[in-house]
């Protein structure tokens, strides 16, 4: 395997919130941006995508809308509604101070115990 | 939460889109990916083959997106209506029967309640109707319980009362309305001019009635109702300004009501002021009710019923004070009483009805119970296929929803089915004289009342499976698998609940034959009463005088000559007239005093039926003659001052002496001597308000010519059909005055049958709601009792193939429907005689516990249930033991 990270349960709805607020994506444009933007270090199980784009339009934090692919087929695309983007507020917020206490955590060493 | 709701409800309401976008989308989704990965030099089968093993299998993947819209849990629901519609579909027997009592069931209690709901429970059309009171004179020592209020009430209580923020006074009546030759005789009320403030709703249109129009030199004035305004005026806004004739006298219209007006029961098309002369409101004038006027009042926001009552008592006692007939009065045990409206109103029916929603509610009860007892049958014969569903892996909470779902479905489907009968049940009360109860003609089925329907027959549904379930839980899934396939008996407890069903459904049946019995027999007790005259062959109608065009002389001429051309009439026997007979409704009661009578100590003047009679009226109404004679068409001409009355007043005063040539004054007080009428004969008693009246009060009747009214019937006997002569009647009045109608005609005996409805129709429903309740069990024990016998077809088919009869086999069976019947109805006696001390007020000469009815009602359960048992015991008894033991 190369360099792909595990999904942090519960990261998948806030990386799709990030992924759609870019710019308006169908399904599989946002399995590819999460792949983009990770750097290739994040793989989405495609399982679960799906019902996680349906949760979250369900919970009107995101947009559903019919429109024109780039080869032109009929895609369903997704955007962030207000919602959503007040919820991608937070979630960015909260992971980034869990992320720097726990990288403050890690990096602890003896000395300054 | 709400986002959700609607997210959810757009799923389901566009379905179709939902489902094909989201194959759509996948599609879209795979053939991407598919592009991609060949781009990257993959074949395309090894990189469908990727993409599945990476997606997972679309059906799970939509089943997870549906999930994510909740829209899973509708999808199980329909296909659980779905399998629980064709299993009801698979036993039509079973269903029939179940709707058939859900529909029955639910449809009579609807209708009970509907009119519970419209007379006793809905809210007078006013603004807080609660703080309506109604305020009557009672002088109960008197023998008179109640005498509405005087005009000289009003005018001494306006204002000065501080518990009520508003008083007034009102008189139904009915005039003839319209210009001559286009008359028409409608109900009207006169009312003072604080009526509709008092109430808290006034004219949509115009204005009400002010102080200045209220003596009988100004009040032409009045107010329409809407109805009459649409349509005698076709609803012209112009309308006020115009003139229209009351009694003749031309009127101003001054004020159209909205049409959502409502007094009580009053169909009052035209409303007048009460208009009264100085003398009307005079102190002498204070206890001269009559129960004619009608006193309403609403209480200040912040006083209560006993502070106006308390206020009142000292307004009366000072009041009281100066009053030459002080001492009198307070014999007579005189209060003015304080009643809320409403419940003073529905007063009388009250019982009645709640008497017929206990009845029907037990028939609800017995719908239920036995259709438990078929659900719990039906569900035993389920539990194989249940355990094996639940040995596949079916989990325990899909299988409650289904039970959930097919009982809920049933009563679902009954419910609607009950929403029918209760509107044609609504119908059937018209029929029997529900529209004349108090706030009868506001009965109505409506979508408050369906809805109610709807709520109750899927709560029903829910609390039937509960029962199931717990029959279907609680056994252990190999023991079912195990007991059945042995064709073992059932469990122990399931067997007791359903005999428990089976008594608890008998002893109630017993009770509801019981108290139909009840109210049966007492009727008929009522109906062997003599009214004390002759009824048969008497035709009688009211003819209303209006006072503009027949003033005292002119009405004695009217009566004369209508004498005159009935006594001509070809089938009349003879004729007279009264200013009311029996029965007809309007009944008061006046004092009179006895010359040389010296009353007692507390005995105060006492009330009695008085009438004015002319022509031959007792003789054509078969009044008995006691002694002396009857008055006759020669006392109402010479106008001699002479009376006739009736045995109760005569024992009364005379225990031991003849009343002829005693003297007697029309009044409460003792008059001059040139004033006293004499006593030339003494009739029997006869009942004026109903067949139940007891109090014997005496009647006096006074030649007409001293008892003018601006109303009298007519009394016609024949010996033809007495409404064959109605026509002839109408006739004979039109040619004396062709502005004149002749309105409620009618027979005696119709008047008489008329005055039982309130005793009639009860016990009517309760024998129609008995026939149910006894048919209901009939078919719950028979549902029993067949399952019991095909549960141990094999037992049975053992025992017989080991030497047992036929005859033993049947009586074994029968035994057991004697047990459940024994238990059923000794039960069923307790209850029937409490049931008959609750209904002791409504019955007649009827002991609460009366054998004969009890023993009736027994056996007549006890035939119906022994009936219901022989098919099933007889069937055992025909069980081949070849046959039950070598099926399955």
């Amino acid at each position: 395997m190369d360099k792909t990270a595990e999904l942090l349960p519960g990261t998948l709805d806030m990386l799709i919130l990030k992924a759609v607020s870019l710019k308006p994506l169908h399904g599989y444009g946002v399995l590819q941006r999460i792949r983009q933007i990770s750097g290739n270090a994040l793989e989405i199980p495609q399982g679960s995508l799906y019902p996680a784009l349906y949760r979250l339009e369900h919970h009107g934090l995101i947009n559903a809308e019919w429109g024109q692919s780039e080869n032109n087929r009929r895609a369903k695309y997704y955007t962030l509604t207000a919602a959503g983007r007040r919820r991608l507020r937070d979630e960015t917020a909260g992971w980034n101070r869990l992320a720097a206490a726990i990288a403050s955590a890690m990096n602890t060493t003896s000395e300054e115990v | 939460m709400l986002k959700r709701l609607r997210s959810l409800f757009r799923a389901l309401a566009r379905r179709r889109d939902f489902e094909d976008g989201m194959s759509e989308e996948l599609r879209f989704h795979i053939e991407q990916y598919t592009d991609d990965l060949v781009r990257c030099g993959m074949s395309r089968e090894k990189a469908a083959r990727q993409i599945r093993m990476e997606l997972g299998s679309p059906i799970n993947l939509k089943a997870d997106c549906r999930e994510a819209f909740g829209l899973h849990l509708f999808d199980e629901f329909r296909r659980q209506l779905n399998y629980a519609a064709r299993l009801l579909r698979k036993t039509p027997a079973f269903t029939a029967t179940a709707l058939l009592t859900l529909a029955v069931c639910l449809g009579a209690n609807l209708t009970i309640f509907g009119v519970i709901d419209s007379v006793l429970l809905r809210p007078l059309p006013f603004p807080q109707p609660e703080r309506l009171m109604t305020i009557f004179n009672t002088y109960p020592k008197a023998g008179v319980e109640r005498d509405g209020s005087s005009i000289t009430n009003y005018y001494e209580r306006r204002g000065r009362i501080p518990a009520f923020a508003s008083l007034s006074i009102y008189a139904y009546g009915t005039e003839i309305v319209g210009e001559l030759g286009s008359t028409e005789r409608l109900q009207t009320m006169r009312v003072s001019p604080d009526f509709f403030s008092t109430l808290g709703l006034g004219p949509a249109i115009g204005r009400t009635f002010t102080d200045e129009e209220t003596t009988s030199d100004t009040d032409h004035v009045a107010i329409l109702s809407d109805p009459f305004w649409r349509q005698r005026y076709n609803a012209d806004p112009n309308v006020l300004g115009k003139q229209i004739r009351v009694n003749s006298v031309p009127r101003t219209v001054i004020g159209v009501l909205p049409a959502s007006f409502r007094f009580l029961s009053s169909d009052a098309r035209v409303f007048l002021p009460l208009a009264s002369r100085p003398e009307d409101r005079a102190p002498s004038r204070r206890h001269s009710g009559g129960n004619v006027i009608q006193m309403i009042a609403r209480l200040q926001p912040d006083a209560t019923l006993a502070q106006a009552q308390g206020e009142l008592d000292a307004q009366n006692a000072a009041l009281e004070v100066d009053d030459p007939q002080a001492k009198m009065i307070a014999d007579a045990g005189f209060r003015s009483l304080v009643v809320p409206l409403r419940a003073d109103y529905v007063a009388a029916v009250r019982p009645t009805l709640l008497l017929l929603e206990a009845g029907v509610l037990v028939l609800l009860l017995i719908g239920a119970v036995n259709l438990v007892n078929l659900l719990l049958i039906r569900a035993g014969g389920r539990v194989k296929e249940l355990a094996v569903r639940q040995a596949l892996g079916a989990g325990w909470r899909y299988l409650v929803s289904e039970v959930v779902v097919e009982t809920t479905l049933l009563t679902f489907v009954g419910g609607l089915f009950g929403l029918a009968v209760g509107a044609g049940g609504i119908q059937l009360l018209r029929g029997l004289g529900a529209d004349r109860l108090p706030l009868g003609s506001h009965i109505v089925f409506d979508a408050r009342l369906a809805l109610l329907g709807m709520v109750a027959s899927i709560v029903m549904g829910m609390l039937f499976a509960v029962p199931v379930v717990w029959f279907q839980l609680r056994r252990h899934l190999g023991n079912a698998l195990h007991s059945v396939s042995r064709g073992g008996t059932s469990g122990h407890g399931a067997q007791i609940l359903r005999h428990g069903f089976i008594v608890s459904q008998i002893a109630l049946a017993l009770i509801l034959l019981a108290g139909a019995g009840l109210l049966g027999l007492s009727l008929e007790r009522v109906m062997a009463v003599s009214p004390g005259f002759q009824s048969d062959h008497v035709l009688t109608g009211q003819i209303l005088l209006p006072w503009a065009d027949y003033l005292e002389a002119g009405r004695l001429k009217f009566v004369e000559s209508l004498m005159d051309k009935l006594d001509q009439l070809p089938g009349v026997l003879s004729a007279g007239v009264v200013n009311n007979v029996p029965f007809s409704g309007n009944i008061g009661k006046s004092a009179a005093t006895v010359a040389g009578h010296v009353r007692r100590p507390g005995e105060s003047a006492r009330g009695h039926y008085s009438y004015g009679v002319a022509g031959d009226y007792l003789r054509s109404m078969g009044f008995s003659l006691r002694a002396g004679r009857f008055l006759t068409a020669d006392d109402s001409r010479r106008s001699a001052r002479v009376c006739v009355v009736d045995e109760d007043f005569a024992r009364y005063y005379w225990p031991h002496a003849s009343a002829i040539g005693q003297r007697l004054w029309d009044g409460p007080e003792a008059g001059k001597d040139a004033e006293t009428f004499t006593i030339v004969g003494v009739v029997g008693g006869v009942k004026q308000a109903g067949l139940t009246e007891n109090e014997a009060q005496g009647a006096i009747y006074y030649p007409y010519a001293f008892r003018i009214g601006d109303s009298v019937y007519v009394a016609l006997r024949t010996r033809l059909a007495p409404e064959s002569l109605a026509l002839a009647l109408q006739k004979v009045v039109r040619q004396i005055d062709a502005n004149v109608p002749v309105s409620d005609i009618r027979s005696m005996d119709t008047r008489i049958a008329d005055s039982l409805v309130a005793r009639r129709s009860p016990a009517l429903l309760a024998g129609l709601f008995s026939g149910i309740a006894l048919l209901l069990t009939s078919i719950g024990t028979y549902g029993v009792l067949s399952y019991a016998v095909a549960q141990r077809r094999r037992e049975i088919g053992v025992r017989m193939a080991l030497g047992a009869q036929p005859g033993q086999i049947r009586m074994q069976f029968l035994a057991l429907s004697l047990r459940l019947l024994t238990v059923g109805t000794v039960l069923g006696l307790i209850g029937a005689w409490q049931a008959g001390r609750a209904m002791r007020s409504l019955l007649f000469q009827v002991p609460p516990l009366d054998v004969a009815v009890l023993a009736a009602a027994a056996s007549m359960t006890a035939a119906v249930c022994l009936a219901a048992c022989l098919l099933p015991s007889q069937r055992a008894a025909q069980i081949s033991p070849m046959e039950a033991l070598t099926e399955e």
